[in-house]
């Protein structure tokens, strides 16, 4: 059993192909852009939507811990008090109470990706595992990609990176994709914007870099975070070096759409002020990434010019994506 | 192998599109308890883009200056109005008692029906007397018919060329005389009386819709192109004399007759272009006057011989149906034509008597003529929602007799025309089938990507053809076939299948089950008394109701169409038409008193999903987990949730939804599928013989009997539209295009032999470039496999839609997939645009 987030399916994003994509819950890092911050604990979590809300009440008198309070700004939860039980989920008839993450089975998850398969084969596609980290539930994750192997599907491991090489070793054995995150190479500014140091993250990739799995390096460009062309340029030059096996390198616009999401879970969003990418800054940061010489460089995302395509409004999309 | 059009080969540059930050207010339901109210909390702001109508699929820069200019000119009704309008023209026999319009023609536009008997009397006092012996009325009404129309066409309709055209024919919108004696007229019109006080009766009560319908078939053009008329009078004299049987023997002299139809008018035709060219001092243009001229005089009467002869052939045939048929083009669809006008394609290249140019210039030209069957309603009004109503289907592509892949160069061309051109008839269809070749998938693929709304009609071969094999068709004749109007399957030359001809409300059966038969809103015993929901102790006794409201339902519309039909075989014969539809000579009959190979009368079910979701929450809520008491629901469904908003959202958000590959709702909606689809098919109209079928193409009935609908237990309110076709109901499928492409598999289709409409729309973003386009390649190849028998892809952002609404005249050429046929958004009524928005909101 795992906690899992949610499961897409036509997942066009996350891949080859079409693909279903099975997001588990909890990552090591804190990365302040984060946008899917209900991913980072393995706790269920309780969000209230208020566009959906209509006053029903019936989860006041679920709560079996007095967690919740319907005030007229709306509801607050008291996370100190709430402990995930999730038995106000069900009795909202509107279901503007959600608990994020579910205990499932490897059957269950293993029952409902299979699913698409006829899409998978027509398409190339496949699964993606992403998250949250699958590293952050190593045994549920491995036990995963080693069961979706055995069915004879496609399958791609999107991680940050953060963990011991041993555990990153296992579940790359059974990945044939790796969708791999570098965000900065700088140690210290690693540590003060993502919570944890960059070395592991940068041993994994040089480990991966010697392997015969395809690798998609993806990087979000975060303003004031990650965007500078120095930073762009070392990981350009750290790509070039270590991971010569990467296929292609996407780097990600900033948005702004998880901001209700860091809402929901009354956490202060950091990055409230920071504004889009514009479209020439994409454009220059591709032509320093291509000094990496990764075959294919791809860049995405809401741009400050608003000249992009639409957001695409999937209720999750993988950590930093977009 | 065609040249990819400059436009084409862009589609993988970025998608130029303006964010629009729109302030959207979405206003909360009130609190209802005694408790402390809460006021709506919020102000939502909805990120939306939308593309600028430059982004919009616009005409070819390149066509060339006479194709421009015959193009802008069918669009400038206005300023051509002075020299050339194709509008209704009607034609009566002088008879005090002469009718020219049929109410059961037309019975299948709900919306019409209150402007009915003006369109009656409207046409009749300005219609043209046109002579007409007493003697005459001694024949037999096919007869009478034929006689009449070759008068109509000898003295009465107008001909005109306009300039720079190449295929001619220009007026065909009639309102001809029924020709029926006193005695006879009496009866039609007791007949026209009981039917309009029916279908009027049945679309206020939102039960169904009917009417026996023109069109809604594939002629056997390529007969006529091989044979020609001629050929066709010789065999039908040699047959003759054969016969013995005396009515069989006027059958035969009335299609004897109308075979000198298209002669009659192509050569004044000839006539026109010879007056035309002895003016005309540009040589090239008198030239091209005289060719025409020289073709006129040949074709459709003599067999084509090149291309040119061959698309004016198919062109006179077809104009001269709708002309016949007083209908303009409604399903009347050519067909396969890359397959059959291919030979003469091949021929004039190979001889170098064409160029590629030329033929695409000819087909261009044959294009735009489709588009004035729309002069019909031109002063009436084009924001009714019915405007698209012409399916003039024309089918490229798919397998061959050997089972192989048979697109060609002229598939191709075709395919160039359809995207310069971007017109809305004649209506474009692609069968697509496991052995299509890469490239014109993804041919296919990328306009559907570039068009901003959709140009197509994607049919799958495997599931098309299923049912075509269900429903009799031998397997080894089943790769001819090719769908009609919107999406109808039906075969070549020798069926008439009637689509749309009979619109039952599923929805309306989940009202009947919970109010044991009474009309909630008309307090009217429609249906059987199937016992008050409160004495049901268990589903099953439950369903059981809606089961037996269903087959009374469908009872009560097959009995109405059967009288429908009983008409029309009495008094509405079309000689012409059935020169072109096999096996009518032979039989004796005409095409549509079941003298085809294949006879159907196709009922077309709306309300799928509705139904489906309201039985799952049945099922789910009240008897599984007894969490809504039958009471509780009775109650809200009478008084439309009014005072019970948290049951509806419990019933909206916890009942299982169809189209989300979830094995309860999926399973309840192939019941209902496979039980009407059945039962049905066991019936067959006792005047023409002809069998019932199903299908599934709600048109835009799922907006019309949308009022008439209570409050059905999957959280709908009344007038909240009804489901479309087989599409999850509006915004219910959350879990993906794939999902709900297995759940459409899941039906069982065959038992609708018909096809299915089904219609997703994709976000622009998600096809931005090569590599998205290759996943909507894959996801169409797989949908042939897992899904149903037809697809309809748009390709737009809600806020491009909200855009066009709010400055229509900027987005003028904004085409969209509509439940089976497209149309330019613009011109649809309000409520229509409304629903395409909601669903483009949820897309996927």
């Amino acid at each position: 059993m795992g906690m899992v987030l949610n499961i897409q399916r036509f997942s066009t994003e996350d891949g080859p192909g079409i693909r279903t994509t099975v997001f588990l819950k909890g990552c090591a890092l804190r990365c302040k852009w984060c946008q899917n911050p209900e991913s980072w604990t393995m706790t269920p979590q309780v969000v209230w939507y208020q566009n959906r809300c209509i006053g029903a009440r019936h989860c006041l008198s679920a709560c079996p811990e007095e967690a919740l309070a319907l005030t007229p700004k709306g509801m607050t939860i008291d996370r100190r008090r709430c402990s995930g039980c999730g038995d106000c989920a069900p009795v909202c008839p509107a279901k503007a109470i959600e608990v994020l993450g579910t205990r499932r089975s490897i059957d269950d998850v293993s029952a409902e990706v299979l699913r698409d398969r006829p899409f998978y084969e027509e398409s190339r596609g496949g699964v993606t595992l992403s998250g949250g980290d699958p590293l952050f539930q190593f045994s549920f994750a491995l036990a995963l990609l080693t069961r979706f192997k055995a069915e004879g599907l496609h399958t791609a491991l999107d991680t940050a990176g953060y963990g011991t090489l041993s555990r990153f070793r296992a579940l790359v054995g059974q990945s044939d994709l790796v969708l791999y995150d570098l965000k900065i190479v700088e140690p210290e500014k690693h540590q003060r914007f993502t919570g944890v140091p960059v070395e592991p993250v940068l041993r994994n990739a040089r480990w991966l870099g010697a392997q015969p799995n395809s690798v998609w390096i993806r990087t979000p460009i975060i303003p004031g975070f990650t965007d500078s062309p120095e930073n762009i340029e070392a990981i350009a030059a750290f790509i070039r070096e270590s991971i010569p096996t990467a296929e292609r390198w996407d780097l990600l616009g900033f948005n702004r759409l998880c901001l209700p999401k860091w809402q929901r879970l009354d956490t202060p969003f950091e990055c409230t002020e920071t504004s889009l990418v514009s479209e020439q800054q994409m454009t220059q940061l591709v032509e320093i990434a291509n000094e990496s010489q990764v075959p294919k460089i791809t860049w995405s995302g809401v741009t400050r010019e608003a000249a992009a395509p639409d957001p695409i409004e999937h209720p999750y999309v993988g950590c930093d994506r977009r | 192998m065609a040249t990819p059009h400059a436009r084409s080969s862009a589609a993988i540059e970025r998608e130029p599109c303006h964010a629009d930050f729109l302030q959207s207010t979405r206003l909360l339901f009130p609190a209802h308890s005694n408790e402390e109210a809460i006021r709506p909390w919020t102000v939502t702001t909805l990120a939306q883009t939308y593309a600028p109508p430059s982004a919009v699929w616009q005409p070819s820069k390149q066509l060339s200056p006479r194709i421009k200019r015959l193009r802008d000119e069918y669009f400038a009704f206005d300023q051509r109005s002075r020299y050339f309008t194709n509008e209704v023209r009607g034609y009566t026999t002088g008879t005090p008692w002469d009718q020219l319009y049929s109410f059961n023609e037309w019975g299948v536009t709900p919306e019409a029906v209150p402007f009915m008997r003006g369109f009656r009397d409207s046409l009749r006092a300005l219609a043209e007397t046109v002579e007409f012996g007493d003697e005459l009325f001694k024949l037999s009404i096919a007869e009478r018919r034929a006689h009449f129309f070759n008068t109509v066409l000898t003295k009465h309709l107008p001909v005109a060329i306009l300039e720079g055209e190449l295929v001619v024919g220009s007026y065909f919108n009639t309102a001809l005389s029924k020709v029926l004696t006193k005695g006879e007229q009496k009866e039609w019109d007791k007949g026209q009386a009981r039917f309009y006080e029916e279908l009027k009766h049945r679309c206020e009560t939102g039960e169904f819709n009917y009417g026996a319908i023109p069109g809604h078939l594939v002629p056997n053009y390529p007969k006529i192109l091989q044979k020609g008329f001629r050929g066709v009078q010789e065999d039908l004299k040699a047959l003759s004399a054969k016969i013995t049987d005396p009515k069989h023997q006027a059958w035969l002299r009335a299609l004897i007759l109308s075979c000198e139809a298209p002669r009659i008018l192509s050569e004044r035709y000839a006539a026109e272009a010879e007056h035309l060219a002895k003016k005309e001092n540009n040589s090239e243009r008198r030239h091209e006057l005289e060719m025409i001229v020289r073709i006129c005089r040949k074709v459709p009467w003599e067999p084509a011989e090149t291309f040119w002869e061959a698309v004016q052939s198919v062109w006179m045939s077809h104009m001269l149906v709708m002309a016949a048929e007083s209908y303009p083009g409604p399903g009347t669809s050519p067909g396969r034509i890359d397959q059959y006008l291919l030979p003469y394609y091949e021929h004039d290249l190979e001889n170098h008597t064409i160029t590629r140019e030329f033929a695409k210039e000819l087909l261009e030209c044959y294009w735009i003529k489709h588009n004035y069957a729309y002069d019909f309603q031109a002063r009436v009004g084009n924001s009714q929602g019915i405007n698209s109503s012409f399916g003039q289907l024309i089918t490229i592509g798919g397998i061959d007799r050997n089972g192989e892949d048979s697109s060609n160069d002229l598939t191709w061309l075709i395919l160039e025309v359809i995207e310069e051109m971007n017109l809305l008839e004649p209506k474009p269809n692609i069968r697509l089938h496991a052995k299509t070749p890469e490239p014109l998938v993804r041919r296919v693929a990328q306009m559907v990507a570039r068009s901003q709304g959709s140009p197509f009609l994607v049919n799958f071969d495997e599931t098309s053809m299923k049912g075509l094999v269900w429903q009799g068709v031998p397997s080894d004749e089943v790769w001819d076939y090719a769908p009609v109007g919107c999406l109808e399957n039906t075969m070549i030359g020798n069926d008439v299948s009637g689509t749309v001809d009979v619109n039952p409300n599923l929805a309306k059966a989940v009202e009947l089950a919970l109010s044991d038969g009474r009309d909630i809103r008309l307090g009217l015993q429609l249906g059987p008394k199937t016992g008050d929901p409160l004495s049901f102790k268990t589903f099953s006794q439950f369903d059981e109701a809606f089961k037996e409201q269903t087959r009374a339902l469908l009872d009560r519309a097959i009995k109405a169409n059967n009288f429908a039909d009983a008409l029309r075989v009495n008094f509405e014969p079309v000689p012409y038409l059935s020169l072109l539809v096999d096996n009518c000579a032979e039989s004796g009959k005409d095409c549509r008193a079941g003298g085809a190979r294949y006879n159907f009368i196709t009922v077309e079910a709306m309300g799928l999903s509705t139904a489906a979701d309201s039985l799952a929450a049945v099922k789910k809520l009240v008897y599984d987990e007894g969490r809504v008491p039958m009471e509780k629901l009775l109650h809200a469904i009478r008084t439309n949730f009014e005072d019970d908003e948290e049951l509806r959202q419990l019933l909206l958000h916890h009942g299982p939804k169809f189209g989300n590959d979830d094995a309860d709702a999926d399973q309840i909606a192939r019941e209902i599928s496979r039980l009407w689809g059945e039962y049905v098919f066991k019936q067959v109209a006792p005047a023409s013989g002809r069998r019932y079928r199903g299908g599934y193409l709600s048109w835009n009935y799922f907006i019309s009997f949308a009022p008439k609908t209570a409050a059905t237990p999957d959280g709908r309110r009344r007038g909240e539209y009804l489901s479309n076709g087989v599409c999850p109901a509006q915004g219910r499928d959350i879990q993906g295009p794939t999902a709900a492409a297995i759940s459409v598999g899941k039906l069982g289709l065959e038992a609708q032999p018909n096809g299915s409409s089904h219609t997703i729309t994709f976000s622009p973003s998600s096809l931005r470039d090569e590599e998205h386009l290759n996943k909507l390649v894959a996801f169409l190849r797989t949908y042939g496999k897992v899904g149903g028998t037809a697809i309809q892809t748009n390709v737009v952002s809600a806020g491009t839609l909200r855009a066009a609404q709010e400055r229509p005249e900027e987005y003028r050429n904004l085409l969209v997939r509509v439940t089976g046929y497209n149309a330019y958004f613009t011109t649809l009524g309000k409520e229509q645009q409304d629903e395409i928005i909601n669903r483009v909101s949820h897309q996927l």
